[in-house]
Protein backbone atom coordinates (compact mmCIF):
# COMPACT_ATOMS: atom_id res chain seq x y z
CA UNK A 1 0.00 0.00 0.00
CA UNK A 2 1.56 3.09 -1.25
CA UNK A 3 2.14 6.37 1.48
CA UNK A 4 -0.87 8.17 -0.06
CA UNK A 5 -3.90 5.32 0.32
CA UNK A 6 -2.60 5.52 4.33
CA UNK A 7 -3.61 9.00 4.63
CA UNK A 8 -7.25 8.77 6.06
CA UNK A 9 -9.52 10.95 3.50
CA UNK A 10 -9.23 15.11 3.76
CA UNK A 11 -12.58 16.68 4.78
CA UNK A 12 -13.77 18.73 1.41
CA UNK A 13 -13.07 22.10 1.15
CA UNK A 14 -16.11 24.24 1.37
CA UNK A 15 -17.25 26.61 -0.13
CA UNK A 16 -18.39 29.79 0.58
CA UNK A 17 -21.92 28.61 -1.12
CA UNK A 18 -21.31 24.98 1.44
CA UNK A 19 -20.45 26.68 4.68
CA UNK A 20 -23.74 29.15 4.27
CA UNK A 21 -25.93 25.95 3.97
CA UNK A 22 -24.01 24.36 6.89
CA UNK A 23 -24.43 27.26 8.72
CA UNK A 24 -28.57 27.65 7.89
CA UNK A 25 -29.21 23.90 9.04
CA UNK A 26 -27.66 24.16 12.28
CA UNK A 27 -29.32 27.49 12.73
CA UNK A 28 -32.70 25.64 12.25
CA UNK A 29 -31.58 22.39 14.48
CA UNK A 30 -30.71 24.82 17.09
CA UNK A 31 -34.34 26.06 16.60
CA UNK A 32 -35.79 23.07 16.93
CA UNK A 33 -34.07 21.77 19.67
CA UNK A 34 -34.58 24.95 21.61
CA UNK A 35 -38.32 24.06 20.48
CA UNK A 36 -38.02 20.87 22.05
CA UNK A 37 -36.92 22.51 25.42
CA UNK A 38 -40.13 24.59 25.69
CA UNK A 39 -42.48 21.92 24.72
CA UNK A 40 -41.31 19.60 27.56
CA UNK A 41 -41.30 22.31 29.77
CA UNK A 42 -44.47 23.31 29.22
CA UNK A 43 -46.31 19.75 28.43
CA UNK A 44 -44.60 19.10 32.55
CA UNK A 45 -46.60 22.07 33.57
CA UNK A 46 -49.53 20.92 31.94
CA UNK A 47 -49.23 17.13 33.12
CA UNK A 48 -48.30 17.83 36.95
CA UNK A 49 -50.76 20.88 37.29
CA UNK A 50 -51.11 22.59 40.64
CA UNK A 51 -48.86 19.94 41.93
CA UNK A 52 -45.88 21.22 40.46
CA UNK A 53 -45.81 23.80 43.84
CA UNK A 54 -46.72 21.25 46.18
CA UNK A 55 -43.21 20.26 47.08
CA UNK A 56 -41.07 20.03 49.88
CA UNK A 57 -38.39 22.81 50.27
CA UNK B 1 -26.99 13.84 12.00
CA UNK B 2 -24.52 11.30 10.86
CA UNK B 3 -21.43 12.34 10.07
CA UNK B 4 -21.26 12.41 5.65
CA UNK B 5 -18.05 11.49 5.33
CA UNK B 6 -17.46 8.92 2.08
CA UNK B 7 -14.49 8.25 0.38
CA UNK B 8 -16.04 7.32 -3.06
CA UNK B 9 -14.15 9.99 -4.56
CA UNK B 10 -10.50 9.10 -4.71
CA UNK B 11 -10.25 9.06 -0.90
CA UNK B 12 -12.00 12.72 -1.48
CA UNK B 13 -14.46 13.39 1.74
CA UNK B 14 -17.87 14.39 0.23
CA UNK B 15 -20.06 16.55 2.70
CA UNK B 16 -23.58 16.99 2.26
CA UNK B 17 -25.42 19.64 1.38
CA UNK B 18 -28.52 19.18 2.56
CA UNK B 19 -30.73 22.11 4.40
CA UNK B 20 -33.12 21.96 6.78
CA UNK B 21 -36.05 22.08 4.16
CA UNK B 22 -34.39 19.31 2.48
CA UNK B 23 -34.42 17.06 5.57
CA UNK B 24 -38.17 18.86 6.14
CA UNK B 25 -39.13 17.16 2.60
CA UNK B 26 -37.76 13.87 3.62
CA UNK B 27 -41.20 14.26 6.46
CA UNK B 28 -43.65 14.45 3.61
CA UNK B 29 -45.58 17.31 4.32
CA UNK B 30 -48.60 16.73 2.79
CA UNK B 31 -49.16 13.94 3.83
CA UNK B 32 -48.21 14.68 7.16
CA UNK B 33 -50.62 17.44 7.12
CA UNK B 34 -53.30 14.99 6.21
CA UNK B 35 -52.37 12.86 8.55
CA UNK B 36 -52.60 15.57 11.30
CA UNK B 37 -55.94 16.58 9.79
CA UNK B 38 -57.14 12.79 9.92
CA UNK B 39 -55.84 12.56 13.61
CA UNK B 40 -57.34 15.40 14.76
CA UNK B 41 -60.79 14.54 13.22
CA UNK B 42 -60.06 11.31 15.47
CA UNK B 43 -59.74 13.58 18.61
CA UNK B 44 -62.70 15.62 17.91
CA UNK B 45 -65.56 12.59 17.24
CA UNK B 46 -64.05 10.72 20.42
CA UNK B 47 -65.99 10.62 23.38
CA UNK B 48 -64.55 12.61 25.80
CA UNK B 49 -62.22 15.84 25.84
CA UNK B 50 -58.35 16.19 26.26
CA UNK B 51 -56.50 19.08 27.89
CA UNK B 52 -55.49 21.59 24.67
CA UNK B 53 -51.90 21.43 25.40
CA UNK B 54 -51.93 17.73 25.65
CA UNK B 55 -53.84 17.56 22.50
CA UNK B 56 -51.63 19.82 20.51
CA UNK B 57 -48.62 17.64 21.93
CA UNK B 58 -50.04 14.73 20.94
CA UNK B 59 -50.88 15.95 17.45
CA UNK B 60 -47.06 17.15 17.08
CA UNK B 61 -45.75 13.81 17.94
CA UNK B 62 -48.05 11.94 15.88
CA UNK B 63 -47.15 14.46 12.78
CA UNK B 64 -43.43 13.60 13.54
CA UNK B 65 -44.39 9.86 13.51
CA UNK B 66 -46.07 10.44 9.97
CA UNK B 67 -42.76 11.93 8.93
CA UNK B 68 -40.31 9.70 10.22
CA UNK B 69 -42.29 6.54 8.38
CA UNK B 70 -42.33 8.86 5.18
CA UNK B 71 -38.44 9.69 6.03
CA UNK B 72 -37.83 5.78 6.08
CA UNK B 73 -39.96 5.29 3.03
CA UNK B 74 -38.07 7.86 0.64
CA UNK B 75 -34.53 6.38 2.62
CA UNK B 76 -35.78 2.78 1.23
CA UNK B 77 -37.14 3.48 -1.62
CA UNK B 78 -34.49 6.25 -3.43
CA UNK B 79 -33.18 3.56 -5.60
CA UNK B 80 -36.48 3.55 -7.55
CA UNK B 81 -37.51 7.34 -6.66
CA UNK B 82 -34.44 8.15 -8.91
CA UNK B 83 -36.51 6.14 -12.02
CA UNK B 84 -39.44 8.42 -12.05
CA UNK B 85 -40.12 11.97 -13.05
CA UNK B 86 -42.76 12.02 -9.64
CA UNK B 87 -40.24 11.53 -7.46
CA UNK B 88 -36.50 12.22 -8.99
CA UNK B 89 -36.09 15.55 -7.46
CA UNK B 90 -36.54 14.10 -3.75
CA UNK B 91 -33.51 14.92 -1.46
CA UNK B 92 -31.81 11.67 -1.32
CA UNK B 93 -32.01 10.24 -5.33
CA UNK B 94 -31.11 14.32 -6.07
CA UNK B 95 -28.13 14.02 -4.33
CA UNK B 96 -28.82 16.47 -1.47
CA UNK B 97 -29.27 14.62 1.56
CA UNK B 98 -27.28 11.07 1.93
CA UNK B 99 -29.57 7.79 2.80
CA UNK B 100 -27.37 7.54 5.67
CA UNK B 101 -28.48 10.64 6.95
CA UNK B 102 -31.98 9.79 5.95
CA UNK B 103 -32.08 6.35 7.84
CA UNK B 104 -30.70 8.26 11.33
CA UNK B 105 -32.82 10.58 10.66
CA UNK B 106 -36.06 8.82 9.97
CA UNK B 107 -35.16 6.32 13.33
CA UNK B 108 -34.42 9.24 15.42
CA UNK B 109 -37.81 10.90 14.77
CA UNK B 110 -39.63 7.52 14.92
CA UNK B 111 -37.95 6.73 18.12
CA UNK B 112 -38.67 10.18 19.59
CA UNK B 113 -42.19 10.83 18.47
CA UNK B 114 -43.14 7.60 19.98
CA UNK B 115 -41.63 7.67 23.21
CA UNK B 116 -43.22 11.80 23.67
CA UNK B 117 -46.78 10.64 22.60
CA UNK B 118 -46.55 7.53 24.93
CA UNK B 119 -45.33 10.09 27.70
CA UNK B 120 -47.76 12.80 26.93
CA UNK B 121 -50.87 10.84 25.90
CA UNK B 122 -51.23 6.96 26.71
CA UNK B 123 -49.28 3.26 25.83
CA UNK B 124 -51.85 2.84 23.19
CA UNK B 125 -51.89 6.08 21.20
CA UNK B 126 -47.84 5.49 21.32
CA UNK B 127 -48.40 1.33 20.50
CA UNK B 128 -50.98 2.16 17.73
CA UNK B 129 -48.08 5.32 16.45
CA UNK B 130 -45.32 2.38 16.64
CA UNK B 131 -47.53 0.48 14.72
CA UNK B 132 -48.26 2.49 11.61
CA UNK B 133 -44.73 3.65 11.56
CA UNK B 134 -43.69 -0.07 11.28
CA UNK B 135 -46.89 -0.95 9.43
CA UNK B 136 -45.81 1.96 6.21
CA UNK B 137 -41.94 1.99 6.56
CA UNK B 138 -41.54 -2.17 6.90
CA UNK B 139 -44.81 -3.75 5.48
CA UNK B 140 -46.02 -1.46 3.07
CA UNK B 141 -42.42 0.27 1.66
CA UNK B 142 -40.72 -2.88 2.37
CA UNK B 143 -42.50 -5.97 1.46
CA UNK B 144 -45.85 -4.78 0.03
CA UNK B 145 -44.90 -1.89 -2.63
CA UNK B 146 -42.62 -4.34 -5.10
CA UNK B 147 -44.16 -7.55 -4.04
CA UNK B 148 -48.18 -7.20 -4.84
CA UNK B 149 -51.01 -5.01 -6.97
CA UNK B 150 -52.73 -5.22 -3.70
CA UNK B 151 -49.63 -3.27 -2.12
CA UNK B 152 -51.56 0.23 -1.42
CA UNK B 153 -55.09 -1.50 -0.93
CA UNK B 154 -53.33 -3.35 2.35
CA UNK B 155 -50.93 -0.47 2.87
CA UNK B 156 -53.39 1.95 2.96
CA UNK B 157 -54.38 1.10 6.19
CA UNK B 158 -51.45 3.21 6.97
CA UNK B 159 -52.58 5.90 6.01
CA UNK B 160 -55.67 5.03 7.67
CA UNK B 161 -54.92 4.80 11.34
CA UNK B 162 -54.38 8.04 12.16
CA UNK B 163 -57.70 8.90 13.35
CA UNK B 164 -57.77 6.22 15.65
CA UNK B 165 -54.60 7.21 17.72
CA UNK B 166 -56.72 10.17 17.89
CA UNK B 167 -59.52 8.47 19.35
CA UNK B 168 -56.73 6.64 21.62
CA UNK B 169 -54.95 10.36 23.19
CA UNK B 170 -58.19 11.21 24.51
CA UNK B 171 -60.19 8.29 25.54
CA UNK B 172 -56.91 5.47 26.17
CA UNK B 173 -59.59 3.40 24.32
CA UNK B 174 -60.85 2.48 20.77
CA UNK B 175 -63.94 2.79 19.77
CA UNK B 176 -66.20 2.53 16.55
CA UNK B 177 -66.24 6.12 15.59
CA UNK B 178 -62.48 5.60 14.75
CA UNK B 179 -63.22 2.79 13.23
CA UNK B 180 -65.55 3.85 10.93
CA UNK B 181 -63.29 7.04 9.88
CA UNK B 182 -60.54 4.12 9.30
CA UNK B 183 -63.04 2.46 7.16
CA UNK B 184 -63.80 5.48 4.96
CA UNK B 185 -59.76 6.43 4.61
CA UNK B 186 -59.28 2.75 3.63
CA UNK B 187 -61.91 2.57 1.49
CA UNK B 188 -60.70 6.29 -0.45
CA UNK B 189 -57.04 4.90 -0.91
CA UNK B 190 -57.65 2.43 -4.08
CA UNK B 191 -59.24 4.74 -6.09
CA UNK B 192 -57.27 7.74 -4.82
CA UNK B 193 -54.34 6.23 -5.85
CA UNK B 194 -55.00 4.25 -8.95
CA UNK B 195 -56.20 7.14 -10.73
CA UNK B 196 -52.66 8.43 -10.91
CA UNK B 197 -50.95 5.13 -11.44
CA UNK B 198 -53.29 4.99 -14.66
CA UNK B 199 -51.29 8.08 -15.40
CA UNK B 200 -48.17 7.27 -14.40
CA UNK B 201 -48.13 3.36 -15.52
CA UNK B 202 -44.84 3.78 -17.54
CA UNK B 203 -42.99 5.54 -14.70
CA UNK B 204 -44.17 2.57 -12.16
CA UNK B 205 -42.93 0.16 -14.78
CA UNK B 206 -39.76 1.15 -15.04
CA UNK B 207 -39.53 1.14 -11.27
CA UNK B 208 -40.72 -2.38 -11.58
CA UNK B 209 -43.28 -1.54 -9.20
CA UNK B 210 -46.31 -3.95 -9.49
CA UNK B 211 -49.20 -1.36 -9.46
CA UNK B 212 -52.59 -2.53 -10.55
CA UNK B 213 -53.04 -0.95 -14.36
CA UNK B 214 -49.38 -2.62 -15.02
CA UNK B 215 -50.14 -5.87 -13.50
CA UNK B 216 -53.99 -6.34 -14.23
CA UNK B 217 -54.60 -4.10 -16.63
CA UNK B 218 -55.85 -0.33 -17.03
CA UNK B 219 -59.69 -1.97 -17.74
CA UNK B 220 -59.31 -4.01 -14.70
CA UNK B 221 -57.93 -1.16 -12.40
CA UNK B 222 -60.68 0.68 -14.02
CA UNK B 223 -63.62 -1.56 -13.23
CA UNK B 224 -61.92 -2.13 -9.39
CA UNK B 225 -61.74 1.97 -9.21
CA UNK B 226 -65.22 2.15 -9.55
CA UNK B 227 -66.35 -0.67 -7.37
CA UNK B 228 -64.23 0.94 -4.21
CA UNK B 229 -65.91 3.73 -5.16
CA UNK B 230 -69.00 2.24 -4.75
CA UNK B 231 -68.78 0.59 -1.57
CA UNK B 232 -66.69 3.88 0.03
CA UNK B 233 -69.43 6.47 -0.68
CA UNK B 234 -72.14 4.54 1.69
CA UNK B 235 -69.06 3.96 4.47
CA UNK B 236 -68.82 7.57 4.22
CA UNK B 237 -72.26 8.38 5.46
CA UNK B 238 -72.39 6.26 8.23
CA UNK B 239 -70.97 9.00 10.65
CA UNK B 240 -73.92 10.68 9.83
CA UNK B 241 -76.46 6.97 10.39
CA UNK B 242 -74.00 6.59 14.03
CA UNK B 243 -75.03 10.25 15.22
CA UNK B 244 -71.37 11.51 15.56
CA UNK B 245 -71.88 13.38 12.06
CA UNK B 246 -74.71 15.86 12.07
CA UNK B 247 -76.82 17.75 9.07
CA UNK B 248 -73.90 19.21 7.18
CA UNK B 249 -71.79 15.99 7.12
CA UNK B 250 -74.85 13.94 5.68
CA UNK B 251 -75.44 16.61 3.18
CA UNK B 252 -71.89 16.75 1.91
CA UNK B 253 -70.98 13.07 2.36
CA UNK B 254 -73.78 12.39 0.04
CA UNK B 255 -73.63 14.55 -2.57
CA UNK B 256 -69.25 14.83 -2.52
CA UNK B 257 -69.87 10.84 -2.47
CA UNK B 258 -72.01 10.56 -5.71
CA UNK B 259 -69.57 12.68 -7.40
CA UNK B 260 -66.50 10.43 -6.60
CA UNK B 261 -68.91 7.83 -8.13
CA UNK B 262 -69.45 9.71 -10.98
CA UNK B 263 -66.29 10.71 -11.44
CA UNK B 264 -65.01 7.12 -10.94
CA UNK B 265 -67.34 5.87 -13.53
CA UNK B 266 -66.11 8.45 -16.06
CA UNK B 267 -62.46 6.79 -15.49
CA UNK B 268 -64.27 3.32 -16.27
CA UNK B 269 -66.29 4.68 -19.79
CA UNK B 270 -63.02 6.64 -21.01
CA UNK B 271 -60.28 4.71 -22.11
CA UNK B 272 -58.38 6.58 -24.65
CA UNK B 273 -56.09 9.64 -24.93
CA UNK B 274 -56.08 13.09 -23.37
CA UNK B 275 -59.61 12.78 -22.31
CA UNK B 276 -58.87 9.51 -19.85
CA UNK B 277 -55.72 11.15 -19.06
CA UNK B 278 -58.06 13.87 -17.30
CA UNK B 279 -60.47 11.51 -16.17
CA UNK B 280 -57.80 10.12 -14.13
CA UNK B 281 -56.38 14.13 -12.88
CA UNK B 282 -59.88 14.89 -12.12
CA UNK B 283 -61.04 12.02 -10.09
CA UNK B 284 -57.49 12.05 -8.38
CA UNK B 285 -57.85 15.61 -7.34
CA UNK B 286 -61.50 15.70 -6.49
CA UNK B 287 -60.76 12.58 -4.12
CA UNK B 288 -58.52 14.89 -2.15
CA UNK B 289 -61.32 17.65 -1.85
CA UNK B 290 -63.66 14.87 -1.02
CA UNK B 291 -61.71 13.33 1.88
CA UNK B 292 -59.96 16.84 3.23
CA UNK B 293 -64.40 17.66 2.70
CA UNK B 294 -65.61 15.18 5.00
CA UNK B 295 -63.08 15.68 7.73
CA UNK B 296 -63.59 19.56 7.72
CA UNK B 297 -66.96 19.07 8.11
CA UNK B 298 -66.77 16.12 11.02
CA UNK B 299 -63.92 18.44 12.70
CA UNK B 300 -66.47 22.15 12.49
CA UNK B 301 -69.63 19.96 14.20
CA UNK B 302 -67.93 18.10 16.60
CA UNK B 303 -65.13 20.43 17.14
CA UNK B 304 -66.67 23.60 16.74
CA UNK B 305 -70.32 22.51 18.51
CA UNK B 306 -71.90 23.41 15.29
CA UNK B 307 -73.75 20.45 14.27
CA UNK B 308 -77.36 20.18 13.69
CA UNK B 309 -77.94 16.42 14.94
CA UNK B 310 -79.58 13.87 13.33
CA UNK B 311 -81.56 10.31 15.00
CA UNK B 312 -78.98 8.53 15.50
CA UNK B 313 -79.81 5.05 13.07
CA UNK B 314 -77.02 2.59 13.62
CA UNK B 315 -74.95 2.31 17.26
Amino acid sequence: MSESRRKPPAPAAFSPEDMARRRRRSIALALVLGGLVVFFFVVTLVKTGPAILNRPL
Amino acid sequence: MSAAFDTRDNGVALTSTGEARDFFALLKPRVMSLVVFTALAGMATAPGSVHPVIGLASLLAIAVGAGASGCLNMWYDADIDVLMSRTAKRPIPAGRVLPSEALSFGLTLSVGSVLVLGLVANLLAAALLAFTIFFYAVVYSMWLKRSTPQNIVIGGAAGAFPPMIGEAVVTGDLGWHSIVLFAIIFMWTPPHFWALALVKSADYARAGIPMMPNVAGPASTRRQIVLYSLVMAPVAVLPALMGFGGLAYLVVSVTTGLAMIALAIRVWRTTEGPAATKACYSLFGFSIFYLFGLFAVLLVENGLGLMWALPKVIG
